[in-house]
This record gives C-alpha cells, structure tokens and sequence, in this order.
C-alpha cells in the first residue's frame, strides 16, 4: 500500500537501528518523549522499543485527549445525554471512559440517548435528520480534531441548523508540553512532537522548547521507520550538540501549518482562562471554548451543566504516567484491576493511552 | 476512518484517495472503503490528489 510499505521495510528498519546504536553513548540513558498518543500506540504496536539500545528510553507524553479529560468533564457529558430532548453524540472512544458518575455507556444502558459518530459533520446531519432533537457532539481532542469542530460550527451557522451543539473540550498541545518541562523532577532530553497535531499549528508552536529549555524537538510521522528516523535526527542533534526544531514529516508537515484550519478555528473558539488536565492539574490557557459570537452552537451556553471537580480514583496512577514519572505496568492496578475491559484510569480506556497500548502489546516482557 | 485505532486521537489521521468532489465536500478512498469528507481546508481538489483526513475533514493535501 502506498504510503505506509516503504515506511514499514524491515531491512531499513534495521539500518536505522544500527544507526541508532553508533549514536548512542553506552551508559548514557537518553530520555525521549514521545508527545503524542498515536507515537506512544505505535512504538508498542511496531515493537520499535526493541529495535532502539537500553540507553534510548521512550517517555509517553499527555498527547492522548481521551486520557488527559478530567472525571468533572466526563459527568457533564452525562448530564447532557441524561437530559431528554438530547440526542448526544461521541466519537466511541469516549463511550467507557469513567466519570465520577459511571460512562457514557452506562448512561446509554440506563436510556440516555448516546450515539457514536465518527465526525462532528455526522452529528450535524443527524441534527438535520432529527429536527425535533437537540443534537449535541462531545467535542474532544488537540487541534488535529477540533478544525473538525471548527467546520461542522460554521456550516450549523451557514445553514441555520438550530438544534446542533457542541460541547467544546478541545485541548491545546504547547501548553501541558511547558507544564510538563517546568514540572520538579523530570528529566527528559529530546520530544519527538506529533506528526498530525502540526499539520494544523506547524513546527513554530514547538520553538519555546529548543529556545527556553534547551531540549531538541524532532516532529515526526507515526510508521516505525519514522519513529526511528526520529530517533536517529535527535541522538544527531544532542552528539553534536546542536538543538533545533526537525521536521522529518516533510510530506505533510509544513512550518506554518495549515493556515486555513487555523483561521477557522479562530473564528469559531478561543482561549479558555484555565483548563483542568488530569494528571496535570490546572493549566492556563490550554484549553478552547467556542466564542461567544456562536453561543448558539456551544452546549455550555445552551445547557445547565454540573460542572463539579471530581477527584481521580486514589488507585489511579494516570497522572503519573502522563507525566512519563512512572511506566504504566509500575502502576499498582495495571493489569490486575485496571484492564481494557474493565478500566479505572483513562490511560487504560483509549487505544492510544499508554497502559493500554503496553497492556495490548508490550506485556510479554513484563510480567504483570 | 481507520476503525481499529482511536479515532479520537488527536493524532490519528489517515491517508486517502479522492474520487469525486461535490461542493465542499468530497468522496474518498481508504482501503477500498469510500467515505465522505469535508474539504473546506485544503481546496481546491481533484479526483486522484491524496488527502490527511480526520474525523471527517480532510487536513492537509499530500505532496
């Protein structure tokens, strides 16, 4: 298949992997985080932690939306779909993510009308199909997904669909990278920055990392031989000393992003004040709502929502994974009582969180 | 899109092949499977240019 063999060939796999291992300084661990979710599904997919020398550590980052989405957040969906005149919409990845109040799954077992879309646009047709419905689209994840939102708002607003919402909780990519970097404690030396998330902001976002914290930044596609190749430009950048942001995505990734998605995302959201993260607290300006101009189409401002803080279970230790503080089989209940089936944290719910990843892929090295 | 994966992933987003355009909106290819997606972004297009599509937008134009 075009686009995705050549980035799977085994021998250039291991051509990249010699390479790695000449770079590498024995006894030296490098750190490298890897931002993104989708990174994190594929080293573990791919194996690609086992092509790279003990001294490469992968450190998977909060670039996983359905992770980082605090329980509060979670319950207010519920109260949404609990409301009768709502029909709520979701990506399905959302469905058994657990609030303080159960899922959404739940919700849905105990009547609430809960469908899964696979895009806002879906959940604005049935807003045109179900006149007599109040569609509202749980909008979540970085800026790869929310131009999706962006869309979906403006064509509700070009054709007058009245009974569309969104529930904005769309997350901002730069802001938990320099929480995660003046956080006590961690050491990392290099981010390996998400490939699709810059397609839309582009690799300027990522400056004030190479420029305030001196750490090296490589963005990068999602095949292994990516990964590697990123590998091999960072280990390039620390051996010699230099401390830059790469693109190694050149066929996609563009220094400035896409223009035309960052317009529309700035005519349909801004900035919120401050936004809770799980695992990482409270973050200022890491967050978008929708403008009040399309107050219309924001579900906050059209509903009474709970809006109450909910603490993580005290088992949980997402937090600390998110952070790369802890591998996810260190956690007390991977595993054990923390499984895809049945999760507690949401590291374990998403596909890209990294206990899932490692639990559906990687545990044969670990016993749990 | 691609079903196995998350697709709420901010990251996740696939290639795919246009095959006809209509409005703002075009068909596209991915494995065999056609879908819907809005081009709004990345026109102008035309049938046979690769698109970066997620959740039901196309992101980028593949050069």
């Amino acid at each position: 298949m075009k686009y995705v063999d050549e980035f799977r060939d085994g021998q250039l796999a291991q051509k990249l992997a010699r390479e790695i291992e000449a770079l590498a300084e024995p006894g030296r661990e490098v750190k490298i985080m890897e931002v993104c979710g989708g990174h994190t599904h594929a080293i573990y997919k791919h194996g690609v932690e086992h092509l790279v020398p003990d001294e490469v550590d992968f450190v998977h980052g909060p670039g996983c939306p359905v992770c980082v989405i605090p329980m509060g957040r979670v319950d207010d969906a519920i109260a949404l779909a609990e409301r009768p005149e709502v029909m709520f919409t979701t990506f399905g990845d959302m469905l058994r993510v657990p609030g303080g109040r159960g899922s959404l799954l739940e919700a849905k077992a105990r009547g609430a009308d809960v469908r899964m879309v696979y895009s806002p646009l879906d959940a604005l047709e049935l807003a045109r199909r179900n006149p007599d419905r109040e569609v509202v689209f749980f909008a979540i994840g970085f800026e790869t997904t929310a131009p999706a939102t962006a869309l979906t708002l403006l064509r509700a607003r070009a054709e007058g669909v009245r009974n569309f919402s969104a529930f904005c909780n769309h997350v901002t990519i730069g802001p938990p990278l320099r929480a995660i970097l003046d956080s006590p404690g961690l050491r990392l030396d290099a981010f390996i920055a998400p490939g699709h998330v810059s397609t839309v902001i582009g690799t300027r976002p990522y400056d004030f990392i190479v420029e305030e914290y001196g750490r090296p930044v490589v963005v990068t596609a999602f095949e292994p031989l990516d990964i590697l190749q990123a590998v091999v430009m960072l280990l390039r950048q620390l051996r010699e000393g230099r401390c830059e942001v790469e693109n190694q995505y050149t066929r996609v990734v563009r220094r400035d992003g896409n223009p035309r998605a960052l317009a529309a995302l700035e005519e349909t959201m801004e900035l919120r004040d401050t936004f809770e993260w799980r695992g990482l607290g409270w973050i200022e300006r890491s967050a978008l709502r929708i403008r009040p101009e399309l107050a219309d189409w924001d579900a906050e401002a059209r509903f009474e929502l709970p809006g109450d803080r909910v603490e993580d279970p005290k088992a949980c230790q997402c937090g600390e994974v998110l952070i790369g503080a802890i591998k996810p089989w260190e956690c007390k209940v991977f595993g054990t009582a923390c499984t895809p089936e049945r999760p507690i944290g949401t590291c374990m719910v998403s596909s890209e969180g990294a206990c899932a990843a490692y639990y559906n892929y990687g545990r044969l090295a670990v016993p749990v | 899109m691609s079903r196995d994966d998350c697709i709420t992933c901010s990251d996740q987003a696939v290639q795919a092949r246009v095959v006809e355009v209509d409005g703002p909106n075009a068909t596209v290819e991915v494995d065999g499977r056609r879908e819907q997606v809005g081009i709004e972004l990345v026109e102008p297009v035309e049938p046979g240019d690769a698109l970066l599509c997620h959740a039901g937008i196309a992101l980028e134009k593949l050069s």
